[in-house]
């Protein structure tokens, strides 16, 4: 079919429009706004003096900043994997199930991502609440004595990062699940001919078979615990916040409570640079793995 | 010894049926054809010797083994899927080593039994490749490649060709048959396809509705069909059916009446015959246009097919007849015509689908 070239080009225009407007409004305006604000001593409200690089200069001199660049590192590496690989395992459990019974048992894997995170706060503040808390049963049969996890330096982060996968763990589920479902089943019954084992059929054909879902779970989980700050922010809520401070935590720290907004953008910039290098690197990396 | 033996195997899937009481002996080195329309049971029953669905009832033997509660891997054979079940992310040399992988067999070895394999189906220059950059007719040799190289007590194909174009389907079936002759394994071959059946099976089995109608081989499930089923299914064009009016006895050999038509005499024997609800059968190249034949009808569709023409040919009754003609036919449609039959290589079905032919 021959169309007119001219009304192609206006109707293409007009149904990107929108879209680019809302996202020039309200993320690249912004994002150039903040890059500037990092460059001034600007409090949170109102403008700052155009002070040059004074910001980045502090910010690596700033014992707090490099906490908080540690303690995401560190929950990125308790969450990002293990995450993913209950994920597919917990997927291929279900996908053994059949009918209404993977539905069920689904469901019940999904019901914790639908629910906020303050809902997801009070459950798990009460597991492991010092008196009544389900969770002190194991945790005194191993240390002898009730213990205030979340009071315990080292254990705090351990204990965040399992809510959270507990919490987040249905998602990457789901989408393991569909993968899993796009493997025909021709090809499990082909290798069941050729004698492989259950192990050899995981590692050689399921895994990299599901390896693209992988992947992709592996950048979604990347990116979305690089900006940890809910579950942080709740649990620490009565105790002391700079031990287990996090990047997101620290930006909101310094412009809302401390009134900084410079010093804020210029936490945002650096968080900016540091999610944009570590998913592109990751992603490259995955890319080489599956073309391998 | 690979003989292939099924007693009495039936299967269903909770309440439904789709197999009852199949039994038959596969001798080794057989090529076996399983024909029937879709939905017969087939392609279970052949998954059934694989090892890929449980036997509800009966057994399965293979070699002389009783197979039937054994996994795939432990039966020793090997099947080409009708989509080929290559795995997507392996080499074509990597898919035809994996099952040589997986029980232990030394490298060198694997690496000759693959390039063996190979030449043979001349997919040599295909061995680095991935399934995703092979043509349809390439995928299916990769696929029975794998096969081969496992040295299978019986191969099970399961309507292996149904995916590929036309052309290169009548090849593949040529080459399949070339291999049957040179490993001389077992195959059992899966189709619905009468003509993949009748070039290539040493014995084609039959089947319908759950159950095996008639096994033998092609010429005999083509001449002497055992049921109206196999009749009607196997043969293009399909035989004609008329509605018998009156049995007589001719000197011991069986003549039929047919509505507004002169009888027909046959050499089907007259004792032992019912006298009612009798359906007669002939095919189209035992049913001559001739100006002196005994019945009489009218040309409706006049198919030319270089050859030999194909007349279908409605009858008083309302029944009709395909008979056929020399390629250079002048009859045209709406002609009346008058058509010979051929009493020798007639038959007849009684009301249960059972058929009587001429002694043999």
């Amino acid at each position: 079919m021959i169309r007119d070239q001219r009304r192609e080009w206006v109707a293409a225009y007009l149904l990107i429009l929108p879209f680019v407007l809302i996202y020039g409004v309200l993320f690249l305006w912004p994002t150039v706004q903040m890059v500037y604000l990092s460059f001034t001593d600007a409090p949170l409200i109102g403008p700052g003096k155009w002070i040059g690089i004074e910001n980045y200069v502090e910010m690596f001199d700033d014992r707090r900043f490099w906490t908080s660049v540690r303690n995401t590192s560190y929950f990125v590496a308790l969450t990002v994997i293990p995450n993913t690989l209950i994920g597919l395992a917990i997927a291929m459990m279900v996908s053994r199930l059949k009918g209404w019974q993977q539905s069920v048992i689904l469901a019940m894997f999904f019901l914790p991502y639908i629910l906020p995170v303050s809902v997801v706060y009070r459950i798990w503040n009460w597991m492991f609440d010092l008196q009544f808390g389900i969770m002190q049963y194991p945790l005194t049969w191993i240390f002898g004595k009730a213990t205030p996890v979340f009071r315990t330096q080292w254990m705090f982060m351990p204990a965040v990062a399992l809510v959270t996968i507990w919490w987040t763990c249905g998602f990457n589920i789901l989408l393991f699940l569909s993968g899993l479902r796009s493997i025909s089943t021709d090809i499990y019954e082909a290798a069941a001919l050729d004698n492989a084992s259950r192990w050899t059929i995981f590692r050689r054909i399921t895994w990299p078979l599901i390896w693209p879902v992988t992947a992709l779970v592996l950048t979604i989980q990347l990116i979305l615990q690089l900006k940890i700050f809910d579950q942080v922010y709740l649990f620490v809520q009565g105790g002391r916040p700079d031990p287990s401070m996090v990047l997101v935590q620290y930006i909101y720290n310094s412009a809302f409570q401390k009134n900084e907004g410079g010093y804020a953008a210029t936490i945002s910039v650096a968080l900016f640079v540091i999610v944009i290098v570590v998913s592109v690197l990751q992603f490259q990396f995955l890319r080489a793995r599956g073309e391998k | 010894m690979s003989d292939i033996v099924l007693k009495e195997v039936s299967k269903s899937f909770g309440a439904v049926s789709v197999l009852d009481k199949v039994s038959m002996h596969i001798q080794s080195g057989e090529f076996i054809v399983f024909l029937g329309p879709s939905g017969c049971g087939k392609s279970t029953l052949l998954r059934m010797i694989a090892g890929l669905e449980d036997v509800t009832e009966g057994e399965i033997h293979l070699g002389g083994r009783r197979v039937d509660q054994l996994p795939p891997n432990e039966r020793g054979v090997a099947m080409v899927f009708q989509n080929y079940a290559l795995y997507p992310h392996m080499t074509v040399r990597d898919n035809m080593s994996f099952g040589l992988q997986n029980v232990g067999t030394p490298k060198p070895e694997i690496i000759r039994r693959v390039d063996d394999a190979a030449r043979m189906l001349e997919i040599t220059q295909l061995l680095e490749r991935k399934p995703a950059q092979l043509s349809g007719g390439q995928r299916q040799r990769v696929a029975i490649g794998r096969a081969i190289v496992r040295d299978p007590k019986a191969f099970l194909l399961d309507e292996p060709l149904s995916n590929l174009d036309a052309g290169l389907r009548v090849r593949t079936r040529l080459e399949l048959a070339q291999l049957h002759n040179r490993i001389r394994a077992t195959m059992i071959f899966v189709t619905h396809d009468q003509t993949e059946a009748m070039t290539l099976a040493t014995r084609i089995v039959v089947m319908n509705n759950r159950r095996i109608e008639q096994i033998g081989t092609p010429m005999e499930i083509y001449s002497r069909p055992a049921t109206r089923f196999v009749a009607g299914f196997v043969g293009s064009p399909a035989m004609s059916f008329l509605p018998v009016t009156a049995v007589s006895d001719v000197g011991g050999k069986a003549a039929f009446s047919f509505a507004g038509q002169t009888p027909v005499t046959t050499s089907v024997p007259f004792a032992g015959l019912p006298t009612s609800s009798l359906t007669f059968g002939i095919r189209a190249e035992a049913a001559l246009v001739d100006p002196n034949g005994a019945i009489e009808g009218v040309a409706d569709v006049v198919e030319r097919l270089g050859e030999r023409s194909l007349i279908y040919t409605r009858l008083a009754d309302g029944s009709t007849l395909v008979a056929e003609d020399n390629g250079v036919s002048t009859v045209q449609a709406g002609d009346p015509v008058r058509i010979a039959i051929d009493g020798n290589a007639a038959m007849v079905f009684d009301d249960a689908g059972k058929a009587y032919h001429a002694a043999a």
